[in-house]
């Protein structure tokens, strides 16, 4: 993976808006929920638009980290790294100061650690196919759906 | 008097043909044939052929007639009779056997007026001796101009030979075909060419939407694009001369030593016969290795494509596999319904916004066919015109005639290896990239069977430390300097690729020189043979610039090499050179691009190479709706960097291809979304597109 700032932003929104809100939905309405736990349903979404909120600051770290390899590329076992950071990060977040439509006293680990490592692995798979799949120069444009390619020169 | 020579070049079996006012001389070497005779200038004559004398025979006039005396060393065959060193009487339609060329002279009574008769000269005769060029007539000599090639001036280059594609160790004289001047000079002079004059000539004129020049991976990427975006096969065209569209880069895999089951320096998902990019050959690669039950090596796979290359060496292909992968997709796409088997003479606009493409189709009796296509949207992908040769190896193996013992990596040298093997023997490598540590693996390999085995690398200077650029630096072991890929993997698709192409002409060229060098791929067995070569003494290192290679009393090849800090002359013998300094891209080098830089005016980028706009179309070949785009090699030090890759030249074809779509051009459609994804299924389940 080489992406680009923008690439990162632009691909973490698309997958967890579309593939997070998919997988998420068995969570939220029971189907895998914790049990007595009606309220805890829209809790998986806020999760992940924290994902994606704080993601937005961490794929800004990582794009400066990836400058110290020399091929300025992302390898699979980061990614997979960084996945678990984020997510022990943001368990302790909401554990210890809690967030806004998160408190921290109705914070179940083990339900969260299950759905984020489910978002996260399907993410990551499809990530590497999906997104080729469906958009054929996204990888050409450092992981940018969006936006068309300028043909004029400087 | 004038005389006319004919010969058929033993090498490509073109026919060849000169013409010149006695005296005249043959030989191989310019130097030694006497510039006037008499007070009067002699047209020299140079044929590049091993079995011929330096300088061989002299036509003269005397009272009597023509006379030709031998010069050489092992004499001349007159009509069969063989003559040494004496003189001979000949008369029109006498044959002489000079070294394997067998010429027929021919009386001319009349200067030649017309100029579409004559034929192009080895320029080293209008070059470096202007009193000697009464041959032809000053305009003349004009309009032979862009066919010409420097055949005798020491050039560097081996050439890919125009008619059979195969790497030619000497400069075979560039000559149009004899009879029949092809493209007819007068229609061609012009910048715009009219469709009717190329109707009016009574050849066969192909008229398409898509032409694609070069038939090799370039074209095939390109084609491929426009295939799945929607163009209908019968739309397209590709000219070139090879039948497979990896036909060169399998021929020059298999001479630097890189057989079918060897493994490329590409990535997983470059692959040329997929746009998507996956499945990956690592994928692939697992796949079959698990259904057959090799499991751990299936595991292996997959860990390199996750680890890579920070806890992993990188994974590549082998050969052998994405040579079948591109044979399954040219047949899904219907490559050889499109292909068309010929020699690209010259490209010219038309006057109603197409190009005309002018080619030769060589038939089985020696003839040529000559052919139009006219088209509106053009792809170049000629790529490299020749094989880089270093200037003392190329001196020595002209000068010698040998060129068996000192070879380009990317000649077929196998004879070396198989000498080798039975007797051993010591190999001088010049050159410290992908290709020179290819060798030096053949070599490690062949050291094991006999130990006799010796190299001794030959670097110009010592690197203490790798490429910086940013926060990173490259790796350096054993003098070795390490990439994954011959680019940055982000020039590719990342933040380098952006920001190469939103830089100037000058900062790129910046870019580019600290991003590329020559590398070699980071493998840890490869790095071992290395280490141990240098321990146990077989492989050694010598820096310096050379001098002169000559050749010794017992045989043996010396190189003279100047020592950097010492003022001494280091002597190197050795029994084979094999130069691994690579392949050479000038555009000039290619008689087509000379053609059209000169009557267009197409810029050249600060690398010397094509200058191409961010979706690779040549700017100044833009004619009214038509388009030229041009790809590979031809255009680095432009917005892209990796440019002579498959990845590269699919980037290339999307890239054009998106903005044809855009341009709206006949029979495209964007290519995204859902329709992307059942394309995919298409290329899934092997239909076409």
């Amino acid at each position: 993976m080489t992406p680009t700032l923008f690439g990162r932003w632009q691909t973490r929104c698309f997958l967890l808006a579309t593939i997070g809100v998919l997988v998420s939905l068995p969570f939220a309405f029971g189907t895998l929920s914790g049990w007595g736990e009606p309220e805890l349903g829209p809790a998986y979404f806020w999760v992940l638009l924290y994902v994606g909120i704080f993601g937005l600051g961490w794929d800004i770290l990582y794009d400066f980290l990836q400058r110290f390899m020399w091929d300025h590329d992302w390898p699979g076992a980061f990614q997979f790294l960084a996945a678990i950071a984020e997510g022990v990060f943001l368990g302790l977040v909401i554990l210890l100061f809690g967030l806004p439509h998160l408190p921290s006293d109705s914070f179940h680990p083990l339900w969260f650690i299950i759905h984020y490592t489910t978002v996260s692995v399907i993410v990551y798979h499809l990530s590497w196919t999906v997104m080729r799949l469906l958009f054929p120069r996204w990888r050409l444009k450092g992981g940018e759906w969006l936006g068309t390619w300028k043909t004029a020169g400087r | 008097m004038e005389i006319k020579l004919t010969w058929t070049n033993p090498t490509n079996r073109e026919q060849q043909q000169v013409r010149g006012s006695l005296p005249i001389a043959l030989g191989r070497d310019l130097e030694e044939m006497p510039a006037e005779i008499d007070g009067k200038p002699v047209s020299r004559i140079v044929l590049e052929n091993g079995q011929i004398s330096r300088f061989h025979l002299l036509l003269t006039k005397s009272d009597a007639g023509v006379i030709v005396s031998d010069r050489s060393k092992n004499g001349t065959y007159l009509n069969g009779q063989r003559f040494h060193q004496i003189e001979q009487p000949v008369v029109s339609g006498d044959r002489l056997q000079v070294g394997a060329c067998n010429i027929m002279l021919a009386w001319l009574s009349v200067p030649p007026i017309d100029a579409t008769q004559v034929v192009a000269l080895p320029s080293a005769i209008g070059a470096t001796d202007p009193n000697a060029t009464n041959i032809y007539q000053e305009e003349i000599i004009e309009q032979a101009e862009p066919s010409i090639s420097s055949a005798v001036t020491l050039s560097t280059t081996i050439i890919f030979n125009p008619e059979t594609d195969n790497p030619e160790p000497y400069q075979p004289l560039e000559i149009l075909p004899t009879l029949d001047q092809f493209p007819p000079p007068q229609l061609f002079s012009e910048p715009f060419v009219s469709v009717q004059a190329i109707h009016a000539t009574g050849k066969p004129v192909e008229e398409l939407d898509y032409v694609a020049l070069g038939g090799g991976l370039g074209s095939f990427a390109w084609v491929d694009s426009l295939r799945v975006y929607g163009v209908k096969p019968g739309r397209i065209a590709v000219l070139g001369l090879e039948k497979k569209p990896y036909g060169r880069y399998k021929k020059l895999c298999r001479n630097s030593q890189i057989p079918l089951h060897e493994r490329i320096r590409s990535g997983s998902d470059s692959c040329p016969d997929n746009l998507w990019g996956w499945p990956g050959y690592a994928l692939r690669e697992a796949w079959s290795d698990g259904l057959s039950g090799h499991v751990s090596s299936a595991l292996k796979h997959l860990w390199k494509v996750f680890a890579e290359p920070a806890f992993a060496d990188t994974y590549t292909p082998r050969a052998g596999r994405v040579f079948d992968s591109l044979d399954r997709e040219a047949e899904r796409i219907g490559w050889d319904g499109m292909t068309r088997y010929g020699r690209i003479r010259a490209i010219r606009k038309t006057e109603d916004g197409r190009y005309c493409i002018a080619y030769t189709v060589p038939t089985r009796q020696g003839n040529r066919d000559h052919r139009f296509l006219l088209a509106r949207y053009v792809h170049l992908a000629t790529g490299y015109p020749a094989v880089r040769f270093l200037p003392d190896l190329q001196k020595f193996r002209i000068e010698t005639g040998d060129f068996q013992t000192v070879v380009n990596a990317y000649e077929d040298h196998e004879n070396i290896y198989q000498h080798l093997e039975k007797k051993g023997g010591t190999v001088v490598v010049r050159g410290r990239g992908i290709v020179a540590s290819r060798i030096i693996q053949r070599l490690n390999e062949l050291h094991q069977r006999n130990p006799k085995v010796n190299v001794v690398h030959l670097m110009r200077s010592p690197k203490k430390e790798g490429y910086r650029y940013g926060f990173a630096k490259r790796a350096i072991r054993n003098q070795w300097e390490f990439q994954p890929y011959n680019w940055p993997k982000a020039t590719w698709g990342g933040d380098m690729r952006k920001q190469l192409e939103a830089a100037g002409p000058q900062e790129r060229y910046e870019l580019l020189k600290a991003w590329g060098g020559t590398t070699t791929a980071e493998r840890h067995d490869w790095q071992d043979i290395v280490q141990d070569g240098l321990q146990s003494g077989w492989y050694k290192i010598e820096f310096g610039s050379v001098e002169r290679v000559e050749r010794s009393n017992s045989g043996k090849l010396l190189t003279y090499i100047n020592s950097n800090n010492r003022d001494v002359q280091i002597k190197i013998e050795g029994d084979f050179i094999i130069d691994s300094t690579g392949l050479e891209a000038k555009p000039q080098d290619n008689p087509l691009l000379a053609d059209l830089l000169e009557q267009y005016k197409v810029p050249l980028n600060p690398l010397g190479r094509l200058e191409v706009e961010n979706d690779f179309e040549m700017k100044a070949m833009r004619n009214g709706k038509g388009r030229m785009y041009a790809a590979g090699v031809l255009t680095l030090g432009g917005p892209y960097a990796a440019v002579d890759t498959f990845l590269g030249l699919q980037y290339c074809a999307q890239r054009s291809v998106y903005g044809l779509a855009k341009a709206r051009a006949k029979g495209i459609r964007y290519l995204n979304g859902l329709g992307s994804f059942w394309q995919w299924t298409k290329w899934a389940t092997n239909q076409a597109p």
